[in-house]
């Protein structure tokens, strides 16, 4: 087994062994989607209006839930990183005969895999119990648009979990985080009638480049132009934590 | 006979919490031939963890150099890695994951096939009784128990250097008894042992060569003979007496012994002495009270520390 192989094999263990993280990982985007989709669907009475076209509230939501999926995976994987500082793995692994890059390349496939099994879960709930409208064919760029974001959460977040030496601190910090910015993005609702500050910050956020590329991919709509700096955009931010990450983790070392 | 461990002027400071400079290592050298068992001795403090830990490439030297079969530590890491198994003075063991989950994924990560780890797995749970544990997670186990998952996941590989930081605290005496015949046996097949411990005594009885180490210098090195050779003017003597009113522990301290233990008719002192002296003061003790036994024997390893950590101080 190689060096990257046995990163992800040891991560998958550690997931399936702890329950409450597959809860967190997979229901609670599930839920958010059954709770949100059907209820909001009523009160908004059933339909919104998009580039044009009507559609339901839950054909809106599902990539809200996509990206609430990406954040919450990379998130608890982080996670993991404080477990090995408190238990000493995180010393010894550095004695091992893998290299940085395959310790990131095992966790960064790990990921990924458990957010594209989490997704497709929300696209099927979405698409039978739900009804919701997919556009299977564009599936693939769902899954790229996908892979790019979770690997800059994953990066992100673990470069705080090494900095950081607390874990209530990296805890409380990136759910406060989370939150702010769920509000602050396209992930639940349109932006366009918002205050425009509020569509500023908003469009300042990686949450919303990801959910608008999600959507494009899912319904077909989006900007043509403000799609292509969103892209852009996310890729810069996935280098940048990119780089973040690796210089943290080569400072972790004495 | 080539070194397996090859330390040159190795020089480690870094910034304390305060900010003020810590000189952890101080230009320490030392080569360890393949095959040998190799002490590092010191109290705390004294820089034993931080040379295990450059050698076992998780924290670089500010300057001087330290090789593992040829492979700089700090240039070639990698090489190096792939020629040790490291056991930390921090026990590591993931603590969410099963005992058998533990042996497999330190297999994987040393590049072991899934077929060998298996295989390795049952031996290696006989051999230091987890058979019944396999299937319990970590964090159910007592501190002894993690401790020898750690020492057990070393012995999962055949990597030809294994470094031990003070691997045996907390283990019961059984299995550090255990643990200490395997080394050895390990040794005698020609893989090279460095180990850091404070209990001096484990030492004296495993390593071919040992090294003391205070405050990141080099304070002595050599086997234990070597060491004794150095502490020459010291001797642990041993007495039996015969029925005497005199009173033993005063008539003992006149000679000024560094250690004294007197119990009933019996004595053991460590006395600093020229041997010839030595002599004639047993002999003037004998005039007062018979001796009716004597044993001079060279000092134990923990007097050679005390002395020389002493004398460092």
């Amino acid at each position: 087994m190689n060096g990257a192989q046995a990163v992800f094999y040891r991560d998958y263990r550690q997931r399936i062994t702890n329950k409450t993280l597959v809860i967190w990982d997979l229901l609670a985007p599930l839920a958010y989607l059954l709770l949100f989709g059907s209820g909001f669907e009523r009160m908004m009475g059933g339909t919104i209006q998009l580039d044009g076209q009507l559609f339901g509230y839950t054909d809106f939501l599902v990539s809200g839930v996509i990206t609430m999926v990406t954040y919450s995976v990379a998130m608890n994987s982080s996670w993991s990183f404080f477990t090995d500082k408190e238990s000493g793995i995180a010393q010894e692994l550095l004695t091992y005969p893998i290299t940085r890059e395959q310790i990131l390349i095992g966790k960064i496939g790990f990921n990924i895999v458990t957010v594209l099994l989490g997704s497709i879960a929300v696209i099927v709930v979405a698409a039978t119990l739900l009804d919701a409208s997919v556009r299977w064919e564009r599936l693939p760029l769902l899954a790229a648009v996908t892979v790019v974001s979770t690997g800059g959460w994953f990066f992100v977040f673990s470069a705080f979990a090494i900095v950081l030496t607390r874990m209530d601190v990296f805890y409380a910090s990136t759910s406060a985080a989370f939150l702010i910015s769920m509000f602050f993005s396209s992930m639940f609702y349109p932006l366009h009638d918002l205050p425009r500050w509020f569509q500023g910050v908003s469009y300042l956020n990686p949450l919303t480049w990801q959910s608008d590329l999600s959507r494009f991919a899912l319904l077909g709509i989006g900007e043509q132009r403000a799609l292509t700096y969103e892209a852009g955009a996310l890729v810069v931010f996935c280098t940048g934590c990119l780089i973040f990450a690796v210089r943290s983790l080569n400072r972790a070392d004495g | 006979m080539s070194n397996a461990i090859v330390v040159d002027h190795l020089r480690k400071s870094y910034a304390s919490k305060s900010g003020a400079p810590v000189q952890a290592l101080d230009g320490v050298c030392f080569e360890v031939p393949e095959g040998h068992i190799f002490g590092l001795l010191g109290p705390n403090g004294a820089g034993k963890s931080t040379t295990v830990k450059i050698l076992g490439t998780v924290s670089t030297p500010t300057s001087g150099s330290a090789s593992v079969f040829g492979f700089d530590v700090a240039k070639q890491p990698l090489q190096a890695r792939r020629k040790m198994a490291v056991v930390l003075q921090q026990t590591a063991a993931e603590n969410m994951l099963t005992v058998q989950d533990n042996l497999l994924i330190y297999a994987y990560l040393h590049g072991m096939s899934r077929r060998d780890a298996q295989v390795r797995v049952k031996q290696v749970s006989e051999e230091f009784e987890l058979g019944d544990k396999m299937t319990s997670t970590v964090q159910e186990l007592s501190l002894g128990t993690k401790r020898r998952i750690q020492i057990a996941k070393t012995f999962m590989l055949d990597t030809p250097l294994i470094i031990l930081d003070e691997a045996t605290t907390g283990m019961d005496p059984m299995m550090k008894r255990r643990m200490m015949d395997r080394l050895r046996t390990e040794a005698r097949s020609g893989r090279t042992i460095l180990l850091t411990t404070q209990v001096l005594s484990e030492a004296e009885e495993l390593c071919e060569t040992i090294m003391i180490v205070d405050k990141g210098r080099t304070m002595a090195s050599g086997t234990l003979q070597e060491l004794r050779k150095r502490s020459s003017q010291m001797f642990r003597v041993a007495l039996s007496f015969g029925d005497s009113d005199a009173d033993l522990s005063r008539l003992l301290q006149s000679l000024n012994p560094a250690k004294l233990d007197v119990s009933g008719r019996n004595a053991e002192m460590v006395i600093h002495a020229e041997e010839s002296s030595l002599l004639s003061k047993l002999a003037d003790v004998s005039r007062t009270v018979p001796i009716l036994q004597f044993e001079v024997r060279g000092p134990t390893l923990e007097e050679i520390f005390m002395q020389l950590v002493k004398e460092a101080a």
